[in-house]
């Protein structure tokens, strides 16, 4: 850059690597395929699924309702997603602090997607040797039909994933509808194709990476880590000093660890690192190198576990405590909120009601000394049902209300809006006032909702 | 004991794309949460009915165009940081 001479030592940054890691079986790789179809198998199918004859999960934004099963939350219910959005956030440093990174090893979607990327590789251009060997090979005729097909799965995979996650915020059958007759939307159009394509660049390309440079959370799960917390570890004591060769009591004697520095837990590595070098910021703890290092042991005849969970107290030949002041904090603070969550959807009232004031007038007199105030009131019937409700308002004054007949009937989880004149001697009491509206359902006796509004008069 | 590489990852990075991707992406972050909370208290319909501006639309667009808005905010901020964090030196 401005012709400085690069001097190769201060090349600061290392380009990156392509990481080509190598598949393997094993408990934890089988536990992650089953967390990889679960909650793949829910984002796919989710969306699809309906309850009441609605879509049972839509986060409708054009018409600003959330449906979540029986649920359905309205802009006034945001509080409830903030609230979700903590409990979220407390059972990920809880989960840290006990388990460390589960997370990133078998749920967060960057490792979810990219399983499944690489699964899609590997049936396409083959295992870690041919992928090596491909990608150095010239580009022929079979490199290109290979590298072709993966990337029909790819961008078909990708885009069906975006459809998907528009599907939960905008209908998912209206939109294959539009979509098989080539008429969606323009911002359909745009999130598909922008989820997407961040499906295939994050998953197919960028992977570790984004790992490695994009997360916030792999830049703070250390703060949530203490000595007892669940770690992939290579246990030094028992594998060192490494060295190939075969493990007999002559090769104990002079000295020699258990590691017989096969490098599978590299080549397995989805982030490229060697686990041997101990605990490290890249490592997602997503448990290959254990499946590889089990595997190699099995196979030379020592025993299990030279990388393993385990907790810095257990290494340093100290006790674990499970129960200790950090766990049990963010344990009651999330049992707390879980509780008081479930507390307030449940009481949550089934109906609300907004009050808007006349913007044009302020009030007006008539001529037989009366005074009008002019709403515009918006019940919301958040139930079920659909529901006759019945307006009332009270204040320090007798009240007549207009319309004499206030019955309305609102359909279950819509909006309905209604003028209401509120009359009242202009003099008596004097001035301004605030009153009470209420709505009350008459199929529902408990179902009631009440609003403060301002009744203006003259003052005198 | 670390591999060479593991130190270098640490430094900051130089390459421009890189930097790029760092400022883009902070930025998408924290857009991401503002039009969130911004569309929970604000409804683009009911503002329609003023004298709203001639972008306005149905509330997809505007929750659209609020994104952007706010990604190029966030883009923004972050490259300020950035500038600020790292004085070019004197030569």
């Amino acid at each position: 850059m401005h012709g400085e001479v690069t001097v190769p030592v201060a090349s600061l940054y290392a380009a990156h690597e392509k990481v080509y890691p190598r598949e393997i079986s094993g408990r934890f790789a089988r536990l992650r395929s089953l967390s990889v179809w679960l909650l793949l198998g829910a984002f796919y199918l989710l969306p699809w699924l309906n309850w009441n004859e609605r879509q049972a999960v839509l986060f409708d934004l054009p018409a600003r309702k959330f449906f979540i099963f029986g649920l359905v939350f309205w802009p006034q219910d945001f509080i409830f997603l903030t609230w979700l959005l903590i409990i979220a956030a407390l059972l990920l440093f809880f989960s840290t602090a006990m388990g460390g990174r589960l997370w990133c090893g078998y749920a967060c979607p960057q490792t979810v997607w990219t399983e499944t990327f690489l699964w899609m590789e590997r049936i396409t251009e083959g295992n870690r040797q041919a992928r090596l060997k491909l990608d150095r090979g010239p580009w022929t005729l079979r490199k290109l039909t290979r590298k072709g097909a993966k990337q029909i799965l790819w961008v078909s995979f990708a885009l069906w994933t975006g459809f998907t996650f528009v599907g939960f915020f905008t209908p998912i059958r209206v939109l294959a509808g539009e979509m098989v007759t080539f008429s969606p939307g323009p911002w359909e159009t745009f999130w598909t194709l922008f989820y997407g394509f961040a499906t295939y660049g994050n998953a197919g390309y960028l992977r570790e990476q984004v790992c490695k440079y994009m997360c916030p959370y792999a830049r703070f799960q250390s703060a949530m880590f203490d000595r007892d917390t669940l770690v992939i570890t290579y246990d030094k004591e028992r594998g060192e000093p490494r060295g190939a060769g075969k493990r007999t009591p002559q090769s104990r004697a002079e000295g020699k660890g258990d590691c017989i520095d096969c490098t599978w837990c590299v080549q397995v590595c989805p982030t490229g690192i060697d686990i041997r070098d101990g605990l490290q910021i890249d490592c997602i703890a997503c448990a290959a190198c254990i499946d590889a290092c089990d595997s190699v042991m099995d196979r030379v005849g020592l025993s299990r576990g030279l990388i393993r969970y385990t907790t810095q107290h257990a290494l340093d030949h100290e006790r674990t405590r499970l129960l200790r002041p950090r766990a049990l904090i963010y344990a009651t603070l999330l049992a707390s909120l879980v509780a008081g969550f479930i507390i307030a959807v449940s009481l949550r009232s089934p109906v609300s009601l907004d009050v808007i004031r006349d913007r044009n007038i302020l009030y007006k007199l008539t001529d037989d000394g009366q005074v009008d105030n002019v709403y515009t009131l918006r019940i919301l019937n958040k139930s079920e049902h659909p529901q006759r409700y019945v307006l009332e308002a009270r204040g320090a004054g007798a009240l007549t209300l207009l319309p004499t007949d206030r019955t309305y009937f609102v359909p279950s989880g819509a909006v309905y809006s209604v003028p209401l004149r509120v009359r009242r001697s202009a003099y008596e009491p004097l001035g301004a006032e605030t009153i009470t509206i209420s709505v009350r359902s008459l199929d529902d006796p408990g179902v009631h909702a009440d609003t403060k509004a301002r009744f203006l008069a003259p003052a005198r | 004991m670390p591999a060479p590489t593991r130190v270098e990852r640490h430094r900051a990075p130089t390459r421009p794309a890189h930097i790029a991707g760092i400022l883009g992406w902070s930025g998408f972050l924290a857009a991401a949460i503002a039009t969130m909370i911004c569309f929970a208290f604000i409804d683009p319909a009911a503002i329609a009915t003023g004298n709203p501006p001639g972008w306005w639309g149905p509330r997809m667009r505007v929750y659209g165009i609020g994104f952007f808005f706010f990604w190029f905010v966030g883009i923004i901020a972050a490259t300020l940081s950035w500038a600020l964090a790292h004085p070019r030196r004197g030569r």
